[in-house]
């Protein structure tokens, strides 16, 4: 029993496919809910604090607002990249984590200002980006306790999954074929109607040009294209593309709503529609019954990052969000760092724990320490499971 | 030196296990340095009283020692094991069948039963004896079960038959076991003893016919260093000669390397032409050769399948075919940096992993198959939507 596995199987076992990939009407519900269960926690706290401020509904941030805030700090998070001179895999790994975060938690509970560093410092960690929290906190002038202590919360709401399929690699295989077609070298897949090396190489001669409007900077030479020019093109397209995955891509929800494969192509196509096309029939019989949904997608994924507007909000606007934010943020959140501190003693500064059961714990802990000091170490059947609380 | 006298004069200060010891030195009296623990374990046994150990030979019905007589042999009779020397089985059994001399023991005995002992300890000599019993009796193999368990219970099963009647455990159930079992299989015992002995013969045969080839090759191999040796004596001489004669040395030298090389040329042929024959003797099975340690069995009928890493998938390429070279300036350089090439980087694995990536989820439509999934899955979303709630509940904090 051999079970035949395809590209697309390999995308679906990974996990931005089976926990973080959505429809529209879903992601939209899902912020919906969290904002809505934000605002009712909020709600809830004023009441038991008192009621010496009725607070009414006009305080909270919006769904909007809140969405702007998120997208102000994926900013934020991309120009501390920069600052550091980290690679882009870095910055959009960082960028999706904030993403991702705040699709099961509002700005409210954790405003995205204290959770903006952890994220990137996470991503610097999946990315392979050796740093240590002291220097990573002095090069962004931070402290070194703020980056750490939502740092659980945050792996929480990732459900623990780190992974971010990322388009780059992708497209340098894109271009490596698109390449290699240029040359001649290469016909075209079985699949697909039949040709050899040169008539691809042809065809590809006899492409149009890119319409304009179109992101590639190429532009054609007078007189008749060579293989050279062809050349040029493929980078040029391959340059722009690689600009659109950088920033529309990761900022816009592109990644939960398309794949990477997808999202690669749509930047190709919004560079050079032309080439993109040709490149897809290569890949894609006009007899496949996927074909006309596959080009739909791309077509689709292109408009989203075409209508990607890198202008911000600016530095007032956010100020003011900010402002609002402080007034109607959750109170039981408010000091991180001190509640991270105390949950790793026994939880008993916030009352969080009963005096006995910190003892309780205590003890355990020192008579397991001393266990451990044995010559055999301890017990086994001493360390059965006092767990859930 | 008066140690030494000291020494031959009385034997009996000899502590060491060949010593001889004086008549009147019991068992009973504790030897000096042994525990009285193993004293009375010797005494608990019911032929104690004849015990192996060399340093008490005496008969135990003639009471003649080794000291006054040292022709002295003892023999045991393998029914009650009880020692005796040869001149009291001479005495009391050559009139037929008697009964056993010894105190308290009623086994009627014969002469021609009575051998030499093998093992000191009489109790490994019995053990033997018994073991030698069983095993012709139940001599089944391994071929003969279905699977090692069921060979390996049967084993079991000898064992325990072996054990009970060496230390007298339910010896009337076991010895009658060990009767019916006899009688049910007599034919395949039979069977099997002699399978067993051709299996010795062949081995036998076998062990003779590597000695004898070895010896052979060590003949050739002498043979040939002699025959060497003569011809170079005689070249030599041969050159001596004609220089003698007053040939041109430098021609003479030449003449003699030609020789020579034609020789060894020759020489060469034959080892080739002996080695084709002695190859197409092994192709036609008539071969001398005898490998070492062959099983006489069948081969594994089922040959062990190759490990498969990825349990039955594989996976295939529906959207590209990787290209052994690209033109992409950046795998070119790759390709000739020796920083890389030395680290066993293989160019090949990025770009099947860049084509893998463009390609992997290109036909995966997100939006269609999340609402699908949230369709059929109804208990993942549901798990998901609890994880959501955890998440925001203090006790998920909890490292407990």
């Amino acid at each position: 029993m051999t079970t035949r596995l395809s590209e697309d199987d390999i995308y679906r076992t990974s996990t931005q496919y089976r926990l973080w990939s959505y429809s529209p009407a879903q992601l939209a519900a899902q912020r919906k809910k969290t904002h809505e269960l934000a605002i009712a926690r909020a709600r809830q706290n004023a009441s038991k604090d008192g009621e010496q401020n009725g607070a009414s509904d006009l305080e909270y941030l919006t769904e909007e607002e809140e969405l702007q805030l998120v997208q102000r700090y994926c900013g934020n998070i991309r120009s501390v990249a920069d600052h550091l001179k980290w690679p882009m895999n870095v910055k959009t790994t960082a960028v999706q984590y904030l993403k991702r975060f705040y699709l099961s938690n509002s700005c409210m509970t954790y405003p995205p200002k204290e959770i903006y560093k952890t994220a990137l410092f996470l991503a610097s960690k999946t990315e392979a980006i050796h740093i240590t929290v002291p220097k990573f906190a002095a090069s962004i002038s931070a402290d070194a306790d703020a980056i750490l202590a939502p740092e659980y919360k945050v792996m929480q709401a990732l459900r623990f999954t780190l992974d971010v399929r990322q388009p780059f690699r992708g497209l340098k295989g894109a271009l490596m074929e698109l390449m290699n077609m240029a040359e001649g070298l290469m016909g075209t897949l079985s699949n697909t109607e039949q040709k050899t090396g040169k008539e691809v190489q042809a065809a590809m001669l006899a492409l149009k040009l890119p319409p304009p409007g179109s992101k590639t900077p190429w532009k054609a030479p007078s007189g008749t294209l060579t293989p050279t020019h062809l050349n040029d093109r493929i980078r040029a397209a391959y340059d722009a593309a690689r600009h659109l995955l950088d920033a529309p891509a990761s900022l816009t929800d592109a990644y939960f709503l398309y794949t990477p494969s997808q999202i690669l192509l749509a930047a190709l196509h919004l560079s050079d529609e032309p080439l993109t096309s040709f490149y897809l029939d290569t890949k894609l019989p006009t007899t496949s019954p996927h074909r006309s949904k596959i080009l739909s997608t791309i077509q689709s994924g292109a408009e989203m990052l075409a209508s990607y507007n890198p202008k911000g909000m600016s530095k007032e606007e956010r100020d003011a969000l900010e402002k609002k934010l402080d007034r109607c943020r959750d109170p039981t959140t408010k000091d991180l760092i001190k509640s991270h501190a105390a949950m790793k003693r026994n939880g008993v500064e916030e009352g969080k724990l009963d005096e006995e059961k910190s003892k309780r714990r205590k003890l355990e802990r020192e008579k397991s320490s001393k266990e451990m000091d044995d010559l055999f170490g301890p017990s086994l059947a001493g360390g059965k499971a006092n767990g859930n609380g | 030196m008066s140690r030494l006298a000291q020494q031959k004069s009385s034997p009996v200060a000899r502590r060491d296990g060949g010593a001889v010891r004086p008549p009147g030195d019991s068992l009973l009296t504790p030897q000096d340095g042994e525990l009285p623990t193993r004293q009375m374990d010797r005494m608990s046994l019911s032929y104690s009283t004849h015990t192996d150990s060399p340093a008490t030979e005496v008969c135990p019905v003639c009471k003649s020692t080794k000291y006054m007589n040292p022709n002295l042999k003892f023999l045991v009779n393998p029914v009650c094991y009880h020692k005796m020397c040869e001149s009291c089985v001479d005495r009391l059994f050559s009139h037929g069948p008697a009964p056993c001399p010894i105190k308290g023991c009623s086994e009627t005995l014969r002469k021609n039963r009575f051998r030499k002992q093998t093992f000191e300890d009489i109790k490994v000599e019995r053990e033997v004896d018994i073991r030698k019993k069983v095993a012709q009796v139940f001599n089944r193999r391994e071929e003969e079960f279905a699977s090692l368990r069921e060979y390996n219970d049967y084993l079991n099963d000898v064992e325990d038959i072996t054990f009970n009647l060496i230390n007298n455990i339910d010896i009337e159930e076991t010895q009658r076991r060990f009767k019916n079992h006899e009688d049910k299989w007599k034919e395949n015992i039979v069977e099997n003893a002699s399978l067993a002995q051709q299996e010795q013969m062949l081995y036998a045969e076998q062990q003779k016919a590597e000695r004898e080839q070895a010896k052979r090759r060590r003949e050739e191999a002498r043979r040939e260093e002699m025959e060497e040796r003569k011809e170079a004596e005689a070249t030599r001489r041969d050159m001596l000669r004609r220089l003698e004669n007053g040939q041109d040395p430098e021609e003479v030298k030449k003449e003699r390397a030609a020789v020579q090389l034609k020789k060894r040329q020759n020489r060469q042929d034959a080892a080739n032409r002996q080695s084709q024959l002695k190859a197409a003797d092994a192709t036609n099975g008539s071969s001398s050769f005898v490998i070492k340690g062959l099983k006489n069995k069948k081969a594994k009928l089922e040959p062990e399948a190759p490990v498969d890493p990825f349990g039955g998938l594989t996976f295939e390429h529906s959207y590209f075919s990787l290209q052994d070279d690209y033109v992409w300036e950046g795998l070119r350089e790759a390709k000739r940096d020796p920083l890389i090439a030395a680290g066993g980087y293989d160019i090949a694995s990025f770009t099947g992993r860049a084509l893998c990536e463009a390609f992997s989820g290109l036909g995966v439509m997100v939006a269609d198959e999340a609402v699908e999934r949230e369709r059929l899955n109804e208990p993942e979303t549901l798990s998901t939507t609890k994880a959501e709630i955890a998440a925001k509940d203090v006790k998920m904090e909890d490292p407990f």
